[in-house]
């Protein structure tokens, strides 16, 4: 590892993975300054066999002085071992790392550049969906009546720096900025059509102190302990390395600032009447989702998960979203459309069968069964924690 | 550097922000650059479409104009840089005290980046050069972020190296 106070940067290989990794601010006056990563990167590519990568995802600025030094070294090594290749893994969100690494493969053919469209939960594609936006707009406006009295009891005051992690279609950004009024807030997200939804909404309202920035949750250009509050509303529990998300998010906060998020355990949406075949339904999902290495259950989790992270002062709660928030159709659009992405998708996608996807099926029509009928009552839990970051 | 508004008419280009200081308090520290750019970035691309991304290419093309000013430069005298803006372009104008012998140098290396075989010397500087030369530098900018260049040398002997960055629509 390499550091210099102002421009800290890291340098690490990983025989087992033949993985070379560059990462942070390499901005050298010169390659003397450098000499140690350079010699790292000369050692790993004496050891590897066959391919090496060279993984430049978190790396945030490099200088030419940096760059060329370090394609001279590959490039030197194509010239002398034509049983190499060098494959550059970069990031779609520090874009100009593909263009400058792309070049070396005009020169020596060993060198390729892979770009890191990182589909971090493989059930991304099933909520990017444009028809799912109506949807999740709907769950916003029912979860909101809650966290709004929530956030307050999680630290969340007036004036703070915030950033929404994984911000989706930005509306509960929106939200936070018009209760809270945060000094700034940053929403980022890894969905391009999400963000264009959230700048059109935002625009429409001639909203524009919200920095809305494309970008790969678990590989933030977002520097060290610069919020002082930070969301992440139901999405570690559809990424894969729910901890890999919640170092990032511990990273970006500051000393003494605190990390709030929602995740849900859906086996427990209840519903009556038809009680069973809504429990049926949804320990299913929860099972459907497994598959797919998201895991909806794990709101209850989230204490573990904030400790393990290394935050303290953990607080969690659970709320009932149900029928009785507003108007019942609201819960009964969401949960139609969750029939439509889980069974209609999801469950095929897996290749369940005709018969299995009926059943599956039938339990989100009594859950809206039991939300539109005048005595019914059915419920979506979720749980909200947060955590401090130690001063 | 003044007259900044007058400067700024040409173009329909509106400024931004304005930096400058004596040459030997910039040279005397390397991290210099990587500050200045890093500072000037995030308070231009706030109101972009993605401040982070903007930002972060902002300062890249300008931290290498402001290493080739550095490496180039001299004690004495000042230093000024500042941006502008027209939709979706920022211009970078940064002035900075050029000895005589070294002006042609300029003139040819921003000459070049214009040239059809651009391309080619930029590759050429990588696959060739042990360290970049301020000349692939800034082929650097005009390959790998859309840039065109020109010198200004009104003011001898100053001379402002004009950079247009076409950033807001490489980052959305």
């Amino acid at each position: 590892m390499s550091t210099t106070a102002l421009s800290p940067f890291n340098v690490e290989f990983d025989p087992n993975s033949q993985e070379f990794s560059l990462s942070g601010v390499i901005r050298p006056r010169s390659v003397d300054e450098i000499a140690a990563s350079i010699s790292t990167l000369k050692g790993a590519i004496d050891q590897v066999r066959g391919v090496l990568y060279i993984n430049v995802k978190r790396l945030v600025q490099m200088n030419n002085t940096a760059f060329h030094a370090f394609a001279r070294v590959v490039l030197d090594a194509c010239r002398e071992r034509s049983d190499l290749r060098f494959v550059v893994v970069t990031s779609s969100v520090v874009g100009w790392t593909e263009r400058m690494f792309g070049h070396l493969n005009k020169i020596e053919p060993q060198v390729t550049v892979e770009v890191y469209d990182s589909k971090f939960y493989p059930g991304q594609s099933f909520v990017e969906n444009a028809s799912f936006i109506p949807i999740l707009r709907t769950q916003t406006k029912m979860t909101w009546r809650h966290e709004r009295a929530i956030l307050p009891r999680h630290g969340i005051r007036p004036g703070m720096v915030m950033a929404d992690i994984c911000c989706g279609i930005g509306d509960f950004a929106m939200l936070v900025r018009k209760e809270f009024q945060p000094a700034r807030i940053v929403a980022l997200d890894h969905s391009k059509a999400s963000l264009a939804y959230a700048r059109d909404v935002a625009a429409g309202f001639g909203i524009t102190d919200i920095e809305y920035t494309y970008g790969d949750a678990s590989e933030m250009l977002l520097e060290d302990n610069q919020f002082d509050f930070v969301t992440c509303r139901h999405s570690l529990q559809i990424f894969n390395q729910p901890d890999v998300l919640l170092k990032e998010l511990y990273r970006i906060c500051k000393p003494g600032g605190r990390v709030y998020m929602t995740n849900e355990k859906n086996s427990h949406c209840l519903g009556e009447p038809r009680s069973q075949s809504i429990q049926w339904t949804y320990e299913e999902v929860a099972k459907l989702f497994g598959h797919f290495e998201m895991d909806v259950e794990l709101g209850p989790k989230s204490r573990r998960y904030l400790a393990e992270a290394g935050f303290d002062d953990i607080v969690v709660e659970s709320f009932m979203v149900t029928n009785l928030d507003g108007d019942p159709q609201d819960f009964a659009d969401i949960i139609a459309a969750w029939e439509n992405v889980y069974a209609g998708e999801m469950a095929v996608k897996r290749g369940d069968p005709p018969e299995f996807i009926e059943r599956f099926r039938q339990g989100f029509r009594d859950h809206i069964f039991a939300a539109l009928h005048p005595k019914g009552y059915a419920g979506w839990p979720i749980w909200a924690a947060s955590g401090r970051k130690p001063l | 550097m003044n007259g900044l508004e007058n400067e700024a008419a040409d173009g329909h280009f509106e400024p931004l922000l304005q930096v400058e200081m004596a040459m030997g308090t910039f040279l005397s520290d390397w991290h210099n650059c990587d500050q200045l750019s890093t500072f000037m970035a995030r308070m231009i691309s706030h109101n972009r479409t993605d401040p982070i991304r903007h930002s972060n290419f902002f300062s890249f093309a300008l931290n290498e104009l402001l290493e080739v000013s550095f490496r180039g430069g001299s004690l004495d005298g000042r230093i000024g840089c500042a941006v502008y803006r027209h939709g979706p372009m920022e211009r970078v104008k940064l002035t900075f005290p050029c000895p005589p012998g070294q002006r042609q140098f300029y003139r040819e290396a921003v000459s070049k980046t214009r040239r059809g075989n651009a391309y080619a010397r930029y590759i050429d500087a990588i696959s060739t050069d042990l360290a970049p030369s301020r000349e692939a530098v800034l082929l650097d900018l005009a390959i790998n972020f859309d840039a065109r260049l020109r010198l200004e040398e009104s003011d001898p002997p100053q001379i402002t190296i004009v950079i247009d960055l076409p950033l807001e629509g490489i980052v959305s």
